[in-house]
């Protein structure tokens, strides 16, 4: 069988190198073995059996990326260097098992129990104000409590009316998402309102779970459909017309339940019809204009990094640019190179913590350069691992969503009318 | 051993010898080619380059340099040899505004040099399609085109200067004779020497003013030999435009198919995109010459784009093109001839009649203003029906634009790819001087063995089998 059984995409590589200088582990590591090139020759490899599944160069040099699709937006063949890199994890999840602490992290997140338990963990050592003291601790520990500590936000005053927005654009069901909604508490509300500001009415959507991205890019893709399956039931019971998403990973991942479940007769049709409802929330903010607001106190000047998963998975590019440019009197100074990936990526930056900072060090440089006091992102493992970056390198900007900047000038001003 | 003395000079992990490593390594840009090199090394500083040189010279181990790998000539290709990559060279190491020079180390990329270029009205004129990733080592190598050397000349135009490391070692400085100086231009010689003399190590280069104001037409054509006689009226009428490119309509919707989509008429039979560019006062009667022209030849229509958004993306479609060829057939024949552009038009033809009768799809991308084509020819290598078809159709093309007086590489190079038709172009005469000037650079083959001049040629080396790299 050729390549184009075994790896479905990967005969679209024409070996032309235009992918190249966009991915960023090649720029740091300058080996094409760590290009989207050199990696679909490796996978091409391991799915024809000339190399063996086992093998500890090819694994290694699969484990160093970083799943963020920059070279999808480069390739002009169209490859979909996304799923070949899914399938060939599942391919070898059981000869090259993950580490402890990234199988430990998958299991919490499979389990919304779990999930709530160890939210509330980082909640306590954040609210107890270990996370910042250790902010700056070498090592792991002080990597993460810096991450922690990124998310803490100024106790919001007295809850806020939904401000009133007609509905008129139909109901709209948002993702909790885990991460989301145990430490972007703030966020998430903010979500909300922002859709009814702009005449989105939001419902809930009990029962649902975890996105299954994180599981689905370590080659965990049964557990990843199980939790896909859930998410389907519980928003068609929701009656939304639409899905709002305010993590860009998890919104790549619900886009992608039509081709996770493709194989599947019974949730095929299901998966596609739910893929298609999803949004990211700067999607529909930016198709209902979105109203103006501001200007913010102090009128901080603001810079925005594009999620990896949004630009480039989800081709989303100027939406939350709109939902940015909204806040009256913003001074929103372009990014340079903000179509780079941060080094977050997902469990990345646990399971790769060395390339992970090289990664992020030019990202900080570029942040420091443009002089803003919050650097917007729509994702929050970009918002913690830029967040702790900044956090540790003694910089005093801040990462935000930027639907909690765009609540923040709706609730000085009001929205516009 | 020779990986353990290699590594002493660049670190271990810039050596790569294991299997699994080296078959990223195994090609180029050209599709259908694998040959797995023996050791790849990737010195990281000019002094590692040198030291890594000297020791293979003493192990007696031939070597090829590599850019970024996207050759479509087979040029990089490193069969049981050394590949030395040299794509972490990629300093620029100045950039003199007052002279217009740039000063840059091998692996610099080369749409790298114009963004650094940019602050100063600038840039670097040669601008392969592959210019988002290929090198200038690269292309001082392969002498480089691109759409808008057809008014502003190939790579060999644009270098200055060039530090040669020869495989035995030894440093040269080459620079073209100029200023009165008096001498054989041997830089001249180096550019385009495809490896095969040696290794640059740094290069300076011309870089050229921002012209004052730039138009870009797009022609939309009905038929692929109304376009090109559109390209021969313009040149006819005396007009030089910046840049004069053809697609067909296979390569169109293989475009529009892609991420790089640029609003091309998917129901054309062939697109030109002419640019013009200069001072702005006159500007406007060459446009309006090309818009007449193209419509005398039977444009359905001709616009021009309206912004530098649009432009970008006319000009990114164009030179993204042959990447999106992976979208028509997982396999692609990539062809490089030039034929002289009065006969275009009969030539593209006979192309078309070539590809009918062995029923191959000929998709057409090129620099038509120049008269370089590119047929290239998507199709199923497990189909081994189709790919004796296809190669019978590509012999039958390269043949056509030989009798035609036209040549087997317009910018692509020889490399491995093209060396079996190098003796229908040249008598065996001329092959035997290009031997001897090799010989003058690189007595004992030791750079990029095997490739552009086939061995049996070479007088002095008569008995030598041609090595298949
Ligand atoms: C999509 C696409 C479009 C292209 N469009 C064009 C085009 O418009 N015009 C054009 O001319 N070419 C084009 N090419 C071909 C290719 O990009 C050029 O030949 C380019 O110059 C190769 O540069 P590279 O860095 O990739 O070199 P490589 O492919 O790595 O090497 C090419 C040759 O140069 C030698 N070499 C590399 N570096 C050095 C050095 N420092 N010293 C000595 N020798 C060296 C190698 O030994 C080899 O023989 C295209 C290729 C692709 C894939
Ligand atoms: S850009 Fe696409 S086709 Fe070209 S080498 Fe990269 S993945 Fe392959
Ligand atoms: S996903 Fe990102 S890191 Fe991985 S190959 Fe593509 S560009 Fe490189």
């Amino acid at each position: 069988m050729s390549a184009r059984d075994l790896l479905p995409g990967s005969e679209l590589c024409v070996h032309c190198g235009f992918c190249l200088q966009a991915c960023p582990t090649y720029l740091a590591l300058d080996d094409e073995n760590d290009s989207p090139r050199g990696r679909i020759v490796l996978m091409k490899a391991i799915a024809e059996g000339t190399l063996a599944p086992g093998d500890d160069d090819a694994n290694r040099h699969l484990d160093q990326c970083l799943g963020c699709r920059a070279c999808e937006s480069a390739c002009p063949s169209g490859v979909p260097y996304g799923h070949l890199l899914e399938a060939t994890r599942e391919r070898l999840a059981t000869v090259h098992p993950l580490p402890v602490v990234a199988r430990l992290v998958l299991v919490v997140f499979a389990s919304p129990l779990l999930t709530r338990a160890a939210m509330l963990g980082a909640r306590v050592l954040r609210a107890t104000g270990v996370a910042t003291l250790l902010a700056r601790a070498p090592g792991r520990i002080g990597a993460s409590m810096a991450m922690l500590a990124s998310t803490r936000r100024a106790a919001s005053r007295a809850a806020r009316a939904a401000p009133a927005g007609d509905g008129r654009r139909g109901t709209v069901a948002t993702l909790d998402g885990c991460v989301m909604e145990g430490l972007f508490t703030a966020a998430n509300r903010a979500t909300e309102r922002v859709l009814e500001a702009n005449d989105y009415r939001h419902v809930s959507a009990p029962g649902q779970q975890c996105c299954g991205a994180l599981h689905v890019h370590a080659g965990d893709a049964a557990r990843a459909r199980t939790l896909a399956r859930a998410n389907i039931a519980a928003f068609e019971r929701s009656g939304a017309d639409l899905i709002a998403v305010n993590s860009a990973g998890c919104g790549a991942m619900l886009k992608e339940y039509g081709h996770l479940l493709r194989d599947d007769p019974q949730w095929r049709d299901r998966a596609r019809a739910f893929s298609a409802r999803v949004r990211d929330v700067s999607e529909l903010l930016a198709a209902a204009g979105p109203r103006a607001a501001g200007p913010l106190d102090g009128a901080p000047r603001v810079t925005y990094d594009a999620p990896c998963h949004l630009l480039h998975a989800q081709r989303v590019a100027d939406p939350p640019l709109r939902a940015l440019r909204a806040i009256r009197d913003v001074d929103l100074v372009p990014l340079p190179d903000a179509d780079q990936c941060c080094g977050s990526a997902g469990l990345y930056s646990l399971v790769e913590p060395g390339l992970s900072q090289r990664v992020l060090s030019p990202k900080l440089a570029h942040i420091a350069a443009t002089g803003a006091a919050v650097v917007a992102s729509g994702n929050p493992g970009c918002l913690m691992h830029i967040g702790a970056g900044l956090i540790r390198s003694g910089a005093t900007t801040v990462a935000r969503h930027p639907v909690e900047l765009l609540d923040a000038a709706y609730a000085r001003t009001g929205p516009s009318a | 051993m020779l990986s353990e003395e290699l590594i002493a000079i660049v670190g271990e992990r810039h050596v790569l010898s294991r299997p699994a490593e080296l078959l990223a390594y195994e090609n180029d840009g050209l599709p259908g080619y694998h040959s797995r090199p023996r050791l790849a090394v990737f010195p990281g500083t000019r002094d590692e380059v040198v030291a890594v040189v000297a020791a293979l010279w003493r192990a007696g181990v031939p070597f090829v340099p590599r850019g970024a790998g996207t050759g479509l000539s087979g040029g990089a290709l490193a069969g049981d040899v050394v590949l030395l990559g040299l794509q972490r060279l990629r300093r620029i190491v100045a950039v003199d505004p007052v002279a217009r020079t740039a000063l840059v180390e091998p692996g610099v990329v080369n749409a790298s040099l114009t963004k650094a270029a940019t602050p100063f009205g600038l840039h670097y004129a040669p601008d392969p399609s592959s210019q988002t990733a290929c090198t200038i080592g690269g292309n001082v190598a392969e002498n480089a085109g691109g759409p808008h050397c057809l008014k502003y000349g190939v790579t060999l135009n644009h270098v200055l200067a060039a530090t040669v490391l020869l495989p035995d070692g030894e440093i040269v400085a080459l620079e073209t004779p100029r200023d009165g100086r008096a001498g054989y231009d041997l830089l001249g010689a180096f550019v385009g020497s495809e490896g095969c003399f040696g290794v640059a190590l740094d290069v300076t280069v011309r870089l050229t003013p921002n012209p004052e104001s730039v138009v870009t037409l797009l022609a939309d054509f009905r038929s692929l030999d109304a376009a090109a006689h559109a390209v021969s009226a313009i040149i006819a009428e005396g007009i030089l435009p910046a840049a004069c490119e053809m697609m067909d309509d296979a390569t169109i919707r293989a475009v529009e198919a892609s991420i790089y989509a640029a609003g091309y008429p998917v129901d054309a039979a062939a697109v030109l995109l002419v640019e013009l560019d200069g001072a702005a006062a006159g500007l406007a009667d060459d446009v309006a010459a090309v818009d007449r022209l193209c419509r005398a030849s039977g444009a359905r229509d001709v616009r021009t784009a309206s912004d530098a958004a649009e432009r970008a993306r006319l000009w990114q479609g164009r030179k993204k093109a042959f990447g999106a060829m992976g979208r028509i057939a997982p396999d692609l024949v990539v062809q490089d001839a030039v034929v002289p552009r009065t006969k275009l038009a009969p030539i593209l033809a006979r192309i078309a009649e070539i590809g009918a009768r062995h029923r191959v799809r000929v998709c057409n991308v090129f620099h038509a203003g120049d008269g370089n084509l590119h047929p290239n020819i998507p199709y199923d290598a497990s189909d081994a029906d189709e790919a004796a078809r296809v190669h019978a159709a590509m012999r039958e093309v390269m043949e056509l634009c030989i009798a035609e007086g036209g040549s087997i590489t317009g910018e692509h190079g020889v490399g491995r790819d093209k060396l079996a038709y190098m003796d229908r172009l040249f008598p065996a005469a001329s092959l035997d001087a290009m031997c001897r000037l090799r010989d003058a650079f690189d007595p004992r083959r030791r750079a990029n063995p095997g490739k552009v001049v086939p061995a049996r040629y070479c007088r002095e080396w008569a008995g030598v089998t041609d090595v298949e790299p």
